[in-house]
């Protein structure tokens, strides 16, 4: 490597790290190829464009998802989250309008920032904590909604931006782009940022250090439902009524999208950029088994095999040292 | 006398460091062989080498005339080589007995069952050999450091039933972390090895290697630069041969006295932690270096972890610059400007994986940026490397990581994440200089000392009396958790190191 490189990605010592380094943005090339020999169609723009509206709800959800995962904790609750809180709004609407939209959003906010500061409160760990939340927002969304769909009452002003186009562009797409960018400077260039970083490589040295862990893990998980939350109105806007379980078809590829940019599941290691790379790919799979005419089934097997392969080539173990 | 353990042209490399290059060394029989040099001079990672945790990259090693190579510590074990670690390796939620056995064949199980009565009674036995008194079926986490130490001795020697011949027992720094009654009785353990067993021993006092060892090898830079019988050195040209200057004069006197007249920053007052620390009070000033010294459990390290927010529960009153506060977590210590360097360097003061700049700005980093949530990572950079170089820290670049550096090296870099902090008025040190060389230390010192004058307030927990007369203007000694002695202007009037461990014990 020449030394200019090196100065740039210091991290970058050896072949392996450059194919670790390389390997999602590899493995998304690969998929992305596999999918155009099977459907050589959707190179079209407007195919191009469904794609992006289709996946814009799945994208969110993994961009918000990173940030317990940079902690070394994990958000199980976000695909739950994200239904129940289509629910919830179909079900304000009526009596709030649009204001429906923030009052989720920010009910959102306050229910993930408690799930991080019970996490830390209660010593329970955060896969145990949003496991329980999981059954929790589920089980609402069905008891709210009857466990049927509801339909959505037109004229939701932020509901319909979400499902509208920008210059042929789908907002939803442009949303999830605004929410990156926003979150990538939160967390390059923010105290927040750095905070999140260091707890994820050692809770108690940073904790040490004067970090706050509370309010840590408190932001983290209530930028993480914020996001489920908008996934969930994005899934409104496209489909225009709300179901219990929509969004539950969600939880494994989002967490594959999350581990396959690189993104270590122990903390510290990884963040947005990876995010989108590893979520572009898992929508890639999507659609490719999708056109291939694979059965959901089939879809399941694929995330499954693509979240144990992707944590198995992109983890810098020199880091970590042991893997429980 | 025949070598039982030779090592020919030994290299050891890692990414980006040389460690070990081309080493030679013999340990015969019934020898202690004493080890020296400075951090990072590649002393640890001998150690590691002979007891099969790291696999040379060039050389060779014999043991009783043959050639050897483990591949794991386990085959170290089996051909008679015992570590007593650095860092304790024993496992905290296992008994006493059962960490005893870990490593070894034993036949106090069948079909995978144990079976504890007959494990306990070998345990004792093994218990027995390095006088410590404590149940085999205690838990290890139960026991003081110091017991836990002789249980990793004991350990080691647990091999003698199960090895012909004679026995490798590797010291890597022992007594770094035990009062001077603990090192005295090590050293009569050490005594008795020497019967059956070759011992090599690594420390940084050089009294201590004086004391106990044969002969003494010194590395630097991962070479072995001088070997030495006991006889026919002294500690000065020791340190000489480690450091490559004079010894004298390394720690520089105090220029000018502190202000007895000086505002007070801290005044602690009838402080009580359950169990450790009862009724303690003190004062310290603005620019005053107070040194806390006590036997294990003297209750020392609880009244710094108090001040700083950490300990469970505490009563009594802390007065910091005039006001009475109540900290009760480390964010709000930093906020008061109050910083603390743990003894747990490993566990609580370094992020693993990540790089030297990282470590040193994640707590004052935000200072330099714009309105406390901006970074600017320039400016940061700046004043990282601006310490890096104060405090003379041997590092290839601010972005390597912390875990590659020597244990001198991020203790310095642990210093520099407070002393970045221009907020700073109170800086609590919790063994300081644990793990690091004399040239290291009096680094250290010189830094603390300098701090001191431009008026930081230090309240330090030191290992040795040579360490509390050197650096303190005020030491206070602990004993059972009270304040049971205090020196005023130490730096005037010295006191004998036979008061103060009057005071002690």
């Amino acid at each position: 490597m020449t030394p200019a490189l090196a100065r740039m990605f210091p991290s970058i010592r050896s072949a392996g790290d450059l194919l670790r380094a390389c390997g999602p943005a590899i493995v998304l090339v690969l998929v992305c190829a596999a999918v155009i020999c099977i459907a050589p169609g959707i190179l079209k723009w407007r195919a191009i464009n469904a794609l992006l509206f289709d996946a814009a709800p799945l994208l969110i959800l993994v961009i918000g998802s990173t940030l317990p995962v940079l902690l070394g904790c994990i958000d199980l609750s976000a695909a739950a989250m994200a239904s129940f809180s289509a629910v919830v709004v179909t079900l304000l609407v009526p009596e709030f309008g649009s204001a429906a939209v923030p009052l989720v959003l920010l009910g959102a906010a306050g229910i993930g920032a408690a799930q991080g500061w019970l996490i830390g409160r209660l010593q329970i760990p955060s896969f145990v904590m949003t496991l329980g939340t999981l059954g929790l927002f589920s089980g609402l969304a069905l008891y709210l909604s009857n466990a049927s769909s509801v339909a959505l009452g037109a004229g939701v002003a932020p509901l319909d931006f979400l499902g509208g186009r920008t210059h042929g562009v789908p907002n939803a797409f442009l949303a999830v782009v605004a929410v990156w960018i926003f979150l990538s400077l939160l967390l390059r260039f923010t105290r927040l940022g750095r905070d999140i970083y260091a707890f994820g490589a050692s809770e108690l040295a940073a904790y040490m250090s004067g970090v706050r862990r509370g309010l840590i893990r408190s932001c983290a998980f209530a930028i993480s439902s914020v996001c489920a939350a908008l996934g969930g109105m994005m899934l409104l806007s496209q489909t225009l009524y709300s179901a219990p379980t929509m969004a539950s078809n969600l939880l494994l590829p989002a967490l594959v999208g999350v581990v396959a940019g690189g993104t270590a599941i122990s903390g510290g290691v990884g963040g947005l950029s990876a995010s989108l790379i590893g979520g572009l790919t898992a929508v890639m799979v999507r659609v490719g088994a999708t056109i291939a005419g694979l059965p959901g089934a089939a879809q399941d097997v694929a995330f499954g095999i693509i979240i144990l392969v992707a944590v198995a080539v992109t983890t810098d173990r020199t880091k970590i040292g042991i893997v429980k | 006398m025949s070598a039982l353990l030779s090592l020919q042209n030994i290299s050891k490399r890692f990414p980006g460091v040389h460690a070990l290059d081309d080493i030679d060394m013999e340990l015969r029989q019934h020898e202690v062989l004493g080890l020296i040099g400075q951090n990072g001079s590649g002393k640890s990672t001998l150690m590691k080498i002979i007891g099969g945790l790291h696999q040379p990259s060039a050389g060779e090693m014999r043991l009783r005339g043959s050639p050897v190579r483990f591949g794991s510590p386990l085959e170290a074990t089996r051909a008679g080589i015992g570590l007593v670690h650095q860092e304790q390796s024993l496992i905290g939620n296992l008994t006493v007995a059962e960490n005893l056995f870990v490593d070894k064949p034993t036949d106090f199980s069948r079909f995978g069952f144990y079976r504890r009565s007959r494990m306990n009674d070998a345990a004792r036995i093994q218990l027995d050999k390095v006088e410590l008194d404590v149940a085999p079926d205690t838990l290890v986490d139960q026991l003081t450091f110091a017991q836990r130490q002789m249980v990793e001795l004991a350990k080691v020697l647990s091999l003698e039933e199960l090895v012909e011949g004679h026995l490798v027992v590797l010291f890597d720094e022992p007594t770094s972390v035990l009062t001077p009654t603990e090192i005295q009785a090590l050293f009569r353990q050490v005594r008795r090895l020497k019967m059956r067993s070759s011992v090599v021993f690594i420390s940084h006092r050089m009294d201590e290697v004086l004391a106990i060892s044969d002969r003494v090898y010194v590395l630097s830079d991962g070479r072995n630069v001088a070997e030495r019988l006991k006889d026919e050195t002294d500690p000065d040209e020791l340190y000489e041969l480690m450091v490559g200057r004079q010894r004298a004069g390394s720690v520089l006197p105090r220029s000018n006295p502190p202000d007895r007249n000086a505002p007070k920053r801290l005044a602690v007052r009838d402080l009580t932690v359950p169990g450790k620390v009862e009724d303690v009070t003190f004062d310290v000033a603005s620019g005053e270096i107070v040194g806390l010294i006590g036997v294990q459990g003297s209750g020392a390290e609880a009244v710094c972890r108090a001040i700083f927010g950490v300990e469970d529960s505490h009563s009594g009153h802390i007065e910091y610059e005039g006001r009475p506060v109540r900290v009760s977590r480390p964010s709000g210590a930093v906020g008061l400007g109050i910083g603390y360097v743990p003894a747990e360097r490993k566990a609580e003061a370094t992020m693993k994986g990540m790089s030297v700049c990282q470590n040193m700005t994640v707590t004052f980093g935000s200072d330099y940026g714009y309105g406390g949530v901006l970074l600017s990572k320039r400016r940061e950079r700046r004043e990282a490397a601006n310490w890096v170089e104060r405090l003379k820290i041997k590092t290839p670049s601010l972005d390597h990581r912390i875990d590659q550096l020597s244990g001198g090296n991020q203790q310095k870099v642990v210093l520099s994440k407070w002393l970045l902090g221009r907020s700073l008025r109170l800086l609590v040190l919790d063994h300081p200089t644990r793990g690091l060389d004399p040239g290291a230390r009096a680094d250290l010192f010189n830094a603390i000392r300098q701090l001191a004058e431009d008026g930081l307030s230090i309240v330090f927990v030191g290992d040795t009396l040579d360490e509390m007369v050197t650096l303190s203007d005020t030491i206070l000694v602990l004993r059972d958790g009270r304040l049971s002695q205090r020196f005023d202007d130490v730096q005037t009037k010295r006191p004998s190191e036979e008061d103060i461990v009057r005071a002690m014990v």
